[in-house]
């Protein structure tokens, strides 16, 4: 048995590391005519940038020309776009219009605050998900399936700005004997105090954006743990487990689910990429300081450098947790491999 | 085993939920917050150009000159005197004894610094570049400032520029980068910031040293919301103090609750249709694709009639505004604000448009449509609005209706602001578009959105121009006040200007809403506005309100019991947390020995 293992798993380490160099290489080509793209597409987008800044204020036409000239507008496409591209490779991702700092900066201290609520309320939607899904589909049509998928399909369908701002009146303004213990914005409060004050403050304040972002979200992973942990109650090996007379939860936790779990990782692989572009409708109903919130603000100005660097990150960092969905599930499921 | 993840979860939701007043800082310390809608785009005057930015100047600098906080008329601020040459291109400022917030004297030099970096540096005009466009050289002599002009400006009074420390800011090698993120910062305004977030907050202590005496409070902050539904909340709970610039629906939320005072008062706005009659570039060739019948001063005219004021003012300003019949500047403003009365008033008649168009040969055809005296085209115009503008999409409703009894057909186009900004003012591709104006003290720069220097160049480079009007009376009028130092004359000349607008409409002014603001009286005790009597508050952008306001302290509110409260829930929360941990683990440990297959 030992020695058969061995023999199979030398080339199918080797065959994984193939495997994994051709997904790499494909995520490389996809990268550059991500690069290609954001340059262009934004280009596309009406207005000018430099008269949308002038918007309501006194400036002489040399001044805008002195800010055109500042901004590198003043130069042919052609050579915006190989300047572009070379700053890019030296992951330089240009000076933002509005704010007048590097992008990179500008990302930098947006990215943490973001990671940490959506990387939180994914954490959490996708627990939630699995386990209500779970205990759906090894009994579809009970009370518990039909409450469970009814109440998460009710929330995946609310406006996300209608429900945070629900939230919002209840839980942090406070209505009639529910007191208002919330805050009402932000990641911290001014005042915080240093240490685990500031980790308990900051926790705080994430309560209800964390509640918004997975009450509208986690029925995606809730369905598709469903069905496939259906498709999984009647195979044989679930009937063999019976026979051999384990517990009714032993047999959904043991065998089922890690067999209906593939689906749900791929899912949650793709909407790990996702994760670093926020979302814009919570961020801007409380306020967080997050990277949703600035890309939605550059595409108001419109600040193009900023623009391009928020949207290449999100595109990117899709793009690479896809190709390392594709190489994981290539570990965890042999069926792939063999193919 | 999720059952016991959830519990454990729940009991930490449990310590998430301590009141934040858990960590209240010292109770006797008397702060004031200001919730504001937009972010600050960057502590570095040079570059700043936001709004919000602009107010948090006025805290943290002091200028030359400040509108007086009863009249609104030029008075002294770090300029305590100053004369004029005979012929008004030499104004010379006498630069107060008093010292910078780090206890460095503030000399001429600072003034002299600040402006000469503005004329030599391109970098440094990003923020208040047209307030120095005119100098032709800045001087400094000890506490004397002399500013050399290149042509008379009477609105050198209004200067927006703050005066930067020279001593700190001469060390700044690169001004385009450099964000003045240090604190405290050196300032010679009321207050100090000390601490910036960058899209949070930004909390400035009173300047103590303030040549003025210092602010009754300790504390000022200013702390961002991204969406003004929100900021209502936080005003309510009372995570802020104070809110400006409130549309009316938010405004009028505000009623039911007896700790906020509503603070409603006349604005600095004006708002107004801008109508293409012919738009042309700064070398007067043809630009964009105006309907040629508004080209007609009768048929501006016949518009004007058929616009009900009152009703718009009722409908999408929900009452909180004042139906204009002058023009762009508001009448808070009272030395400049002109009105017209007796017969040149145009009042809401659609029989007067009606026989104005007919009698200008605009023919009704059988579909209710008139059509040029030629008739070549249709009465059928474009209103530009924008995207997302509930309030003009209402106005675009009534519009339509009021405009088809006189047969002309309104269809509405929604741009995107960028869009927007582009094609009716630069490209002129529209008919009537929404616009408005936020006045200053010195209504110069508005005025100023209707000459023909404004107007884009033939490439479509630059303008800024309201209305791509290019008018030899306007002009001259603009000439005259321009370098009448006697205010009385010079609002005589400012008041024509309105007049001219008023009468040939390149722009028809609807409205002026209102300035609306609320703040909790049981946290702000006493606040006064700029001007005092009835003016504004944060929506004035003066250093006027916040230096007089006045704070409840946090003792003698409701909240006392905070502290003590949050610490013993805290505890409990944290040994259920422990309690909780502790089972789990047990019982992980017991359920795998028994379930082992």
């Amino acid at each position: 048995m030992t020695v058969v293992t061995e023999v199979e798993a030398a080339p199918a380490r080797h065959g994984l590391l193939r495997y994994a160099a051709t997904k790499a290489g494909g995520a490389l080509l996809s990268i550059a005519m991500v690069v290609v793209a954001t340059f262009f597409l934004f280009r596309l987008l009406p207005g000018d940038p430099v008269r949308a800044l002038a918007q309501g204020r006194n400036m002489t036409p040399e001044q805008l020309d002195l800010e055109r000239a500042r901004l590198g507008l003043d130069r042919s496409i052609p050579e915006q776009f190989l300047h572009f591209v070379g700053q890019t490779l030296r992951f330089d991702l240009g000076t933002s219009y509005e704010y007048k700092r590097p992008v990179l900066d500008l990302i930098g201290d947006r990215i943490w605050p973001t990671l940490l609520l959506t990387g939180t309320a994914l954490v959490m939607a996708v627990s939630l998900g699995i386990w209500q899904g779970a205990r759906a589909g090894w009994k579809p049509g009970s009370r518990f399936d039909k409450f469970s998928t009814a109440i998460s399909l009710v929330l995946w369908s609310v406006p996300t700005f209608w429900l945070g701002l629900l939230l919002l009146m209840v839980f942090a303004a406070g209505v009639g004997p529910i007191p208002g213990v919330f805050p009402t914005r932000g990641i911290a409060s001014v005042d915080a105090p240093d240490g685990f004050g500031y980790v308990l403050d900051v926790a705080q304040h994430m309560v209800l954006p964390c509640l918004t972002l997975v009450a509208v979200v986690y029925a995606q992973y809730l369905l598709v743990m469903r069905s496939s942990v259906l498709d999984e109650v009647g195979q044989d090996y679930i009937t063999t487990a019976r026979a051999k007379g384990l517990r009714d939860d032993d047999i959904r936790r043991r065998h089922a689910v890690p067999n209906a779990l593939l689906p749900t990782v791929t899912l949650v692989f793709m909407r790990i990429g996702f994760v670093v572009g926020g979302a814009v409708t919570v961020e801007a109903i409380f306020s967080w300081p997050g990277l949703g919130q600035l890309f939605y603000e550059a595409i108001r100005v419109p600040d193009f450098t900023l623009m391009q660097g928020t949207f290449l990150l999100i595109t990117v960092s899709v793009i690479l947790m896809n190709t390392l969905a594709d190489v994981i599930y290539h570990v965890l499921d042999p069926r792939v491999r063999s193919v | 085993m999720i059952k016991r993840w959830l519990a454990a979860v729940g009991v930490l939701c449990l310590v998430m939920a301590i009141p934040g007043t858990a960590f209240a800082a010292d109770p006797a310390r008397k702060t004031v917050r200001v919730g504001v809608t937009q972010a600050v785009d960057s502590m570095n005057p040079f570059l700043a150009v936001r709004l919000v930015s602009g107010s948090l100047q006025r805290w943290m600098y002091s200028f030359l000159t400040v509108p007086d906080s009863k009249t609104l008329q030029p008075s002294p601020d770090l300029a305590e005197s100053w004369t004029t040459s005979p012929d008004g291109l030499t104004w010379t400022f006498k630069i107060r004894q008093a010292k910078w917030s780090d206890g460095q004297p503030i000399t001429a030099a600072d003034a002299a610094w600040t402006f000469n970096k503005m004329i030599d540096d391109d970098a440094a005009k990003t923020g208040n570049g047209p307030a120095v466009e005119n100098f032709a050289g800045v001087t400094a002599n000890g506490q004397e400032l002399t500013i050399k002009l290149k042509a008379p400006q009477a609105s050198m009074l209004d200067n927006p520029v703050p005066i930067m420390p020279k001593h700190v800011w001469e060390k700044v090698t690169d001004i385009a980068k450099y964000e003045a993120n240090e604190y405290p910062a050196v300032g010679s305004g009321p207050y100090v910031a000390v601490e910036h977030k960058k899209d949070q907050f930004v909390r400035l202590a009173a300047n103590k040293d303030y040549w003025r005496g210092a602010p009754k409070i300790d504390e000022l902050q200013m702390i961002f919301y991204d969406n003004p539904a929100t900021a209502i909340v936080g005003l309510k709970k009372g995570d802020i103090d104070l809110i400006g610039r409130l549309a009316p629906p938010d405004f009028e939320s505000l009623k039911s609750d007896q700790n906020i005072v509503q603070w409603n008062t006349e604005g600095r706005r004006a708002t107004y249709l801008q109508i293409n009659h012919g738009a042309t570039t700064s070398d007067d060739k043809p630009v964009g694709d105006g309907h040629p019948a508004l080209k007609d001063p009768k048929v501006r005219q016949a518009l004007h009639h058929a616009i009900d004021k009152q009703k718009l003012v009722d409908e999408t300003q929900n009452g909180l505004a004042r139906p204009s019949d002058g023009s762009i500047v508001p009448p808070m403003y009272k030395d400049f604000f002109w009105e017209a009365t007796g017969a040149e008033k145009i009042t809401y008649d659609a029989a007067k448009a009606n026989q104005l168009l007919d009698e200008a040969g605009y023919q009704k055809g059988a579909d209710g449509l008139r059509t040029m005296p030629d008739g070549s085209r249709k009465l059928q115009f474009r209103f530009s609005i924008h995207t997302d503008a509930p309030m003009e999409e209402k106005l675009a409703e009534y519009l339509t209706g009021w405009f088809k009894e006189i047969g002309i057909q309104l269809t509405t186009k929604r741009l995107d602001s960028s869009k927007f900004t582009e094609e009716t003012g630069t490209t002129a591709l529209f008919d009537i578009a929404i616009s408005g104006w936020s006045v200053n003290p010195d209504p110069e720069e508005v005025l100023a959105t209707h000459l023909c220097s404004r107007r884009p160049t033939a490439s479509g480079e630059g303008g800024g121009t309201e209305s791509f009007y290019c008018d030899p009376q306007y002009e001259e009028l603009y000439k005259q006040q321009q370098k009448e130092l006697d205010r009385g004359k010079r609002a005589e000349y400012i008041k024509q200007m309105e007049q001219r607008l008023y009468v040939d409409a390149p722009v028809i002014a609807l409205y002026y809403p209102n300035n609306l603001e609320g703040y909790r009286k049981d946290r702000i005790a006493g606040i006064t506005s700029i001007p005092e009597d009835k003016g504004m508050l944060y929506g004035g952008s003066g250093f006027w309100p916040f230096y007089t306001v006045t704070a409840v302290t946090a003792s003698e509110t409701a909240e006392d019991d905070g502290a003590n409260t949050g610490l013993i829930v805290g505890v409990v929360a944290g040994a259920l947390v422990l309690i909780g941990a502790a089972i789990f683990l047990v019982r992980r440990q017991r359920g795998a020995a028994d379930e082992r297959e």
